[in-house]
């Protein structure tokens, strides 16, 4: 998937001001998720479980090589292939390898956004595979051309409207149709696509070193569909998605529903530890299972000494769903698979930082983020870490630094700064709306004006 | 990402390309090469790093929903119908196998055809037409346990899989004992026999991704029937 996060400005600029239904349909979805969100976690010690799941995944990623190795194991032992990829061209040239040996025609998708960070679909269809995305909402942004704009809700940007135009185009169903006749029709169409697709992917929330298994959350059907239908099943799973032991999985499963959507756990959760139909000795499902562990720029996060408990994240989406930064533009402003600010956490790590500007100054530093993390990932912190090393690093504006250098030297010097204090009290407000940093800023608010004695004076007149 | 695409395109330079060997087996050095270098970068990461202990088990009063307490404990079928039919399920108790077959017999009058999973015993088939799952109109399995916590039925892929998912009704049959609080003790119960895939099912198929507005039935089946053996008395 191609990066376009340095256009973050002019992104946001263009769908705040073009597209204003795009933050009507991104405001009304967040808030009800966090609504279900904290209604889930009403009768649960939140403390108590997000203390134990951080415990359990930095314990997971401080002794990550020996569960990778546990897991594999495991994996193998019950008929699995397991593959590792260090970048998205390894996971291609597996995927090309598949496609060939097997003749594969038709591939049916999971929803997996580490599918989208190794741009799969494209590859598949060089390969000459026809690729349906099967989740609802990626079915929708599919049709559209579009990637998804929410870790969780792919489709959160898109009004029913927009899905009865593009249904209507695609599907021929009724401009007005009903969400329920809309559906219908996917299913429909999908179910084809199931029943013929030689090949099934997903991706995976979490891989249980113990025994081995691949632990998939969702609420259509879709994930159980794609992983038993298809004679081949690939799954593609992060590194960092290990938990150590079986007895660990089932708080995770409830922790990550409740934080992502609020519901107990999915509707549908499946737990995969190898293939099944002839080669497991079961009356059907996939005969073959690969397993794909993908490091794409992980094991540099994990060797950053602040960064790497960004790792522990579990794709929930709840970061996203509380920002306000993020409620205003959707996730496609951040011009990258993971947007809101997980994304401007995990981008500069597994990217690089040069690409992700200004991603880390995305923010407004308010800490809702960190609070609604249900593995107590410091956001805000980390954030902080990526704003410093892009100043250390000179990767800032030079006007900017001019400015700050400036500021700075006012600051550290009394007099001056008292100075200068009052000499802004005159300046005239088309003056402050055109000055650097302020520009930005003032557009859309009201540029404050200095009125009367300033602080500094009132306080040698002594304050009553 | 970052660094630049070295795609292997396939059909156009395929058949130049140097190695003769077949394509699976230079994928799979490639990736046994990666494994090396991705466990040994791995290791280089955490050497420097004060490694974090497991905090084990999860204690019970941390159970979600906060401390599952004496009334979960005392009446897991209770809590488990609870659960499941806030979530759209249905739920049926059935005191005894007579009782089960009478219900059967009146609820498989509503379906034209049915697809029946192997674990499914003799006596619980519904007395109607066998059709592959993609036709059946009624898909039927027996669950290998239930928790009450989150309202999930444990379904194993041993008895197939297929007739849990095509049709658009399911009919779940779960014996009352083997219904657990939380859905820890479910797994934990499944552990030493694993399938290749074990799966919960807490509800019926359903999206939000239209315009935020709930359907069900979008790919898997939009009704699910736990029907309780060996549980007594219809709660109201």
């Amino acid at each position: 998937m191609e990066v376009h996060s340095r256009d973050y400005r002019a992104r946001a600029r263009r769908i705040i001001t073009e597209t204003p239904e795009v933050r009507e349909a991104v405001n009304n979805a967040t808030r009800t998720f966090v609504d279900h969100r904290r209604e889930a976690f009403a009768d649960c010690d939140e403390n108590a479980l997000s203390g134990w799941a951080e415990g359990v995944k930095s314990h997971a990623l401080t002794h990550l090589a020996d569960y990778l190795e546990e897991a594999e194991a495991r994996l193998v032992e019950r008929g699995a292939h397991v593959h590792w990829a260090e970048t998205a061209s390894d996971v291609h040239q597996i995927f090309e390898g598949i496609v060939r040996e097997h003749g594969v025609r038709r591939v049916v998708k999971a929803k997996s956004m580490l599918s989208e960070e190794l741009g799969l679909n494209p590859f598949l269809e060089s390969c000459g595979a026809e690729v349906f995305e099967t989740d609802l909402g990626e079915y929708i942004i599919q049709l559209l051309g579009e990637s998804p704009s929410h870790i969780v809700g792919p489709a959160i940007h898109k009004s029913l409207d927009d899905t009865r135009v593009i249904f209507h185009e695609r599907l021929g169903t009724p401009r007005d149709a009903s969400p329920e006749t809309l559906a219908k029709a996917a299913r429909g169409l999908l179910r084809e696509a199931f029943l013929t697709a030689e090949l099934g992917v997903s991706g995976g929330n979490f891989l249980v070193a113990e025994t081995g298994s691949i632990a998939l959350i969702e609420n259509e059907g879709n994930i159980r569909l794609s992983t038993s239908v298809p004679r081949i099943h690939v799954a593609l799973v992060g590194i960092e998605k290990v938990l150590p032991k079986w007895a660990d999985l089932s708080t995770f499963l409830q922790v990550t529903a409740k934080s992502a959507t609020g519901q107990p756990v999915g509707c549908f959760v499946s737990i995969i530890q190898g293939p099944g139909g002839s080669t497991g000795g079961e009356p059907d499902g996939p005969e073959e299972l690969h397993v794909v562990l993908v490091d794409n720029g992980r094991t540099r996060v994990l060797a950053d000494p602040e960064v790497w408990e960004a790792l522990r994240c579990v794709r929930c989406g709840a970061c996203l769903n509380i920002c306000p930064v993020y409620r205003q533009t959707g996730g496609h402003a951040y011009g990258y698979v993971y947007s809101g600010p997980i994304g401007a956490v995990l981008g500069p790590g597994l990217v690089g930082l040069e690409e992700m500007l200004p991603l880390p100054f995305a923010s407004s530093a308010c800490g809702a983020c960190a609070e609604v993390c249900p593995v107590r990932i410091p956001i805000p912190d980390l954030l902080h870490v990526w704003r410093q090393r892009a100043v250390e690093r000179g990767l800032t504006s030079d006007v900017e630094r001019s400015v700050l250098g400036l500021l700075t030297a006012a600051a550290t010097r009394s007099r001056v700064f008292g100075w200068a204090g009052k000499m802004a009290g005159f300046f005239p407000e088309w003056i402050v709306r055109r000055l650097p940093l302020l520009q930005e800023w003032s557009i859309g608010r009201e540029t404050p004006r200095a009125d009367g004695p300033t602080f500094r004076e009132l306080w040698d007149e002594g304050i009553e | 990402m970052k660094r630049p695409e070295q795609t292997v395109r396939p059909s156009v330079n395929s058949g130049t390309r140097a190695s003769s060997e077949p394509k699976h087996e230079r994928g799979q050095r490639v990736s046994r090469d990666a494994r090396e270098r991705i466990l040994n970068r791995v290791r280089a990461a955490n050497r420097d790093r004060e490694p974090v202990s497991h905090p084990g088990p999860l204690p019970e009063a941390a159970e979600p929903p906060g401390p599952f307490g004496e009334a979960g404990r005392a009446d897991p079928v209770g809590s488990f119908e609870s659960c499941l039919r806030a979530a759209g399920g249905e739920v049926v108790r059935l005191a005894n196998e007579e009782a089960a077959r009478r219900w059967l017999e009146e609820f498989a009058g509503g379906f034209e055809s049915a697809s029946v999973c192997t674990g499914v015993p003799d006596a619980l088939h519904p007395a109607l037409p066998g059709v592959p799952p993609s036709e059946a109109a009624l898909g039927v399995s027996l669950a290998v346990g239930a928790a009450a916590q989150t309202g999930s039925l444990l379904l194993s892929s041993k008895e197939g899989r297929r007739s849990q998912l095509l049709p658009p009704v399911h009919l779940v049959w779960v014996r009352a004992e083997d219904v657990r609080t939380t859905l820890g003790e479910a797994l934990q119960a499944c552990r030493e026999d694993l399938p290749a895939t074990l799966a919960l099912h807490s509800g019926p198929s359903k999206s939000a991704d239209i315009g935020q507005i709930l359907v069900t039935g979008v790919h898997g089946p939009g009704r699910i029937i736990a029907a309780i053996l060996g549980a007594g008395g219809v709660r109201s």
